[in-house]
């Protein structure tokens, strides 16, 4: 009997504590989940709303002003699902990193701050990972963390950094996280990216229309587009900014950077309005309207003065709930 | 003087001589120390009715015994230093009534162990001679000691006490009797024996069951000590007589100047009882209070009307035939005398004995239950929106009077839970589901007043929280600690075999997650439980 204690006392105590904490919960509200920040794409809405989605032949990623046509299906439509699947490509690949660590229990819970962590490099792994969040009111901060194995406390440094400023909801307020890419090489963490310095996403959830902004630099700017942002208003109304680079918009002898914003419905339909930063004829605008199944409905070109629209103008759904 | 008058004389000059003596009587002012006391110290094993024989004795003796309840002090498991105390303060107060004329009389009972010539009051001793000697020089004109432990029939052989040659002792003599009564329930050679059938010691048992009128020998409604004595000896001899522990024989001495009788109680006092007419049934008749514990037997003889000074309450009524039991029940209200009709009585089998000694081997008896409460937190930011204030439903096990007589150990599981919304500072929306599981043991102590017992002890719970959130964003969390509290509450008893119980509790739970915090729970509920 007096043998049974000590193993029954120490199976008493295995079987208390527990995660049951608020804190916990209001430090994983503060990180981003992949549905506050991905996007969706006028393709999705097409394919599981009105019907049947037109499809543009040829490449999507070169629309031309001369090829659209009144009735054919949109190119733009098209370029901007796949600059849709890009932008959720890349914020899902970060996500992953801080979702894989994040599904854990914290492994140090102090006052306004939780560690997850650190996860010791074993075998042929070099570095030691961790992840760290500090919360001070309703501002928090997290940074995944990497040192080399057997570093000091002194040597961990930031690949991820993000903050959020809370606005008392579900995953409410407004949030920044950004990739050290260029420290990442420096660390001889990373070798394969040396076209990009550093990453970043800007978002806010707190009020309509929500925001998500992706911003890349680099030491190449002219010919990596760094700026993509996609935003939703009331009745799920959405909107990508985006640019493309070295298209052949209009004929000429250069090749045209163009600024293109696109809009669309939960029904399909949609707006597009492409400006010309370089090229043939700088600051010339090209507007586009396509119906629920991605055809052209109307088509206005600034640079043309004998025949400026096509099609009906009233055919563009009303997207001024994101003009707010 | 007219010749035919004469007769009527001579009533009145009688009633008018026994008017005398009961004035006579009733000016006797009695003084009782009543103390029982269920521990021995070292050597001894813990006695499970001795605080309860005390319990018995005092109420019948401040009801029935002419003694004021400012008059008698009741002590239970207090020391042999307690015990000197309260007599000294008792012996003080009756010399000042003899200061003032009135003759006095003390009684001492006590219950509990003895052993090697003192009795033991939990690890304190109180020598028999010493006792005695105090006693003998105590300031009152008659002194009483009656003592139910083992082996006290040695202080009837000590010097200065004279032994009772038989109990056919003469009383309603002219002279008041003054002097020392020593009343012992064992000889000194024998221990003292308790029964859990009749929840008591033998001798204490039947000395109260006497004493409520079935030593009534002479049916004058009032039981003097000596036939309360003589119906304690025959039926604690007679009931102990097969017992493994071998006969128990009470004795009695004493050293008394006059030879007139005391009378130990009057069984029209209270104005209330229960008289069984003369026609009723010849036997023996047990009153069983609603706990399943004989309060008093009487031995009905043919055409002898018998009276029976149980106190306001219900009692079941039982009288055994060769081939099956009479019971019935009867209701005592307070300042009536009832009478018992036979009519009223049904015939039922053995199996339904209504004693609850009679069944179970050693006293021990089982309850499974069903319980309905509330558990909230007492921190209101806790209780908002950590663990929040939920209804919860459980069922229980219980083991009664198994470690101790009036000790209940228990078993416990209860759920609970409700939906509710998130509402933190930075985060308030999610919906989750919070519920509970409580499992927890008890230890009480229980003091049964008839029908209601109070109780009071101790549990451990293992309480598991958790909480499921619809969004899967969020995970599902879960905190289990043990939990120490105390409990107290009441049962009462519906029925024979279904309780009803309202308790509370009071729980300490050490929170650790976010920080080491120390919070407290408490929880309402009602149990009914079920006496298989």
């Amino acid at each position: 009997m007096r043998h049974l204690a000590p193993p029954c006392l120490l199976l008493a105590l295995a079987a208390c504590g527990g995660d049951f904490s608020n804190d916990d919960l209001e430090f994983l509200n503060a990180l981003p989940q992949r549905e506050d920040l991905s996007v969706t794409t006028p393709g999705e809405r097409m394919g599981g709303g009105t019907g049947q989605r037109l499809v543009r032949q040829g490449k999507v990623g070169s629309p031309s002003a001369l090829m659209e046509k009144l009735g054919d299906a949109s190119a733009l439509v098209g370029n901007t699902d796949e600059t849709g699947r890009d932008i959720n490509e890349s914020i899902g690949g970060i996500l992953d990193s801080v979702e894989s660590i994040t599904r854990l229990t914290p492994t140090k819970r102090e006052p306004n701050r939780r560690v997850w962590g650190p996860i010791l490099g074993k075998n042929d792994m070099e570095f030691d990972t961790r992840f760290v969040m500090t919360r001070e009111g309703e501002r928090f901060e997290y940074q995944t963390q990497y040192r080399r194995v057997g570093g000091g406390e002194n040597d961990w440094w930031s690949f991820l950094e993000g903050t959020f400023q809370a606005d008392g909801g579900v995953r409410k307020g407004t949030g920044r996280l950004s990739i050290d890419w260029k420290r990442a090489r420096e660390e001889e963490w990373l070798f394969s990216v040396d076209f990009l310095d550093g990453q970043e996403i800007r978002y806010q959830t707190q009020r309509l229309p929500t925001q998500v902004e992706l911003e890349y630099f680099g030491p190449l700017p002219d010919i990596f587009p760094g700026r993509y942002m996609y935003r939703e208003a009331e009745g799920d109304l959405a909107e990508m900014t985006f640019e493309m680079r070295g298209t052949d918009f209009v004929p000429g002898g250069l090749p045209e950077n163009v600024a293109l914003v696109t809009r669309w419905a939960p029904d399909g339909r949609g707006t597009a309005l492409l400006e010309i930063l370089s090229g043939d004829i700088v600051g010339a605008k090209y507007t586009e309207c396509w119906d629920a199944q991605g055809r052209v409905t109307f088509i206005s070109r600034s640079w043309d003065f004998l025949n400026p629209t096509e099609g009906v103008r009233a055919s563009c759904p009303d997207m001024s709930a994101l003009d707010r | 003087m007219s010749p035919p008058l004469l007769p009527s004389w001579r009533a009145l000059a009688a009633l008018l001589v026994l008017a005398a003596s009961a004035a006579h009587a009733d000016s006797l002012r009695r003084f009782a120390l009543v103390a029982g006391n269920d521990e021995g110290g070292d050597e001894t094993r813990p006695l499970r009715f001795a605080q309860d024989d005390a319990r018995k004795m005092h109420g019948l003796l401040t009801r029935l015994g002419g003694v004021a309840p400012g008059d008698a002090k009741l002590l239970l498991n207090e020391s042999s230093k307690d015990f000197l105390a309260a007599l000294t303060s008792l012996e003080a107060r009756a010399k000042e009534a003899q200061a003032r004329g009135e003759r006095t009389a003390l009684l001492v009972y006590y219950s509990g162990h003895a052993k090697d010539g003192t009795l033991r009051l939990g690890n304190s001793r109180l020598g028999f001679e010493d006792l005695k000697q105090r006693l003998s020089n105590a300031p009152a004109d008659i002194r009483i000691a009656i003592l139910d432990s083992c082996r006290s029939g040695a202080l009837t052989r000590t010097k200065g006490a004279r032994r009772a040659p038989s109990f056919e002792i003469e009383s309603g003599a002219a002279r008041d009797a003054r002097g020392l009564v020593i009343l012992t329930s064992s000889s000194a050679d024998e221990d003292s024996q308790e029964s859990d059938a009749l929840s008591g010691s033998y001798f204490s048992h039947h000395l109260a069951s006497g004493l409520l009128g079935d030593a009534d020998r002479s049916g004058d409604g009032r039981v003097t000590l000596f036939e309360a004595y003589s119906h304690a000896y025959a039926r604690t001899v007679a009931d102990t007589a097969a017992s493994s522990g071998g006969a128990q024989h009470p004795t009695f001495s004493y050293d008394l100047a006059g030879n007139g009788d005391l009378v130990l109680t009057d069984l029209r006092a209270g104005g209330d009882g229960l008289v069984v007419p003369g026609l009723a049934p010849a036997g023996t008749y047990y009153f069983v209070d609603p706990a399943g514990l004989v309060v008093a037997e009487l031995d009905k003889r043919p055409d002898v009307e018998r009276r029976v000074a149980l106190a306001p309450g219900t009692y079941r009524v039982k009288r055994r035939l060769s081939d099956r039991l009479r019971i019935g029940e009867v209701e005592v209200a307070r300042g009536r005398q009832v009478v018992l009709e036979e009519a009223r009585l049904r015939d039922a089998p053995f199996s339904d004995d209504p004693v609850k000694g009679a069944a179970p081997e050693g006293g021990a008896w089982w309850t499974v239950g069903l319980s309905g409460g509330v558990q909230s937190f007492l921190d209101a930011p806790t209780r908002d929106t950590l663990f929040l204030s939920v209804g919860m439903l459980g069922a229980e096990a219980q083991l009664h009077d198994y470690f101790r007589r009036d000790w209940v150990w228990g078993v416990d599981v209860a759920v609970g839970g409700k939906q509710a919304v998130l509402a933190l500072p930075t985060l308030s929306g999610p919906a989750y589901r919070y519920s509970v599981t409580s499992l927890g043991t008890t230890l009480t102590s229980e003091w049964p007043q008839g029908r209601v017992t109070p109780f009071v002890g101790a549990r451990m719970a293992y309480q598991v929280m958790r909480r499921d959130f619809a969004d899967e964003a969020y995970p599902d969390q879960k905190f289990a600690m043990f939990s120490p509290g105390v409990v107290a509450g009441l049962r009462w008893q519906l029925l024979r075999s279904l309780h009803l119980t309202g308790r509370g509790r009071l729980h300490y739970l050490l929170y650790t997650v976010d920080e080491q915090r120390s919070l407290g729970f408490w929880e309402l509920s009602a149990l009914v439980t079920y006496q298989p």
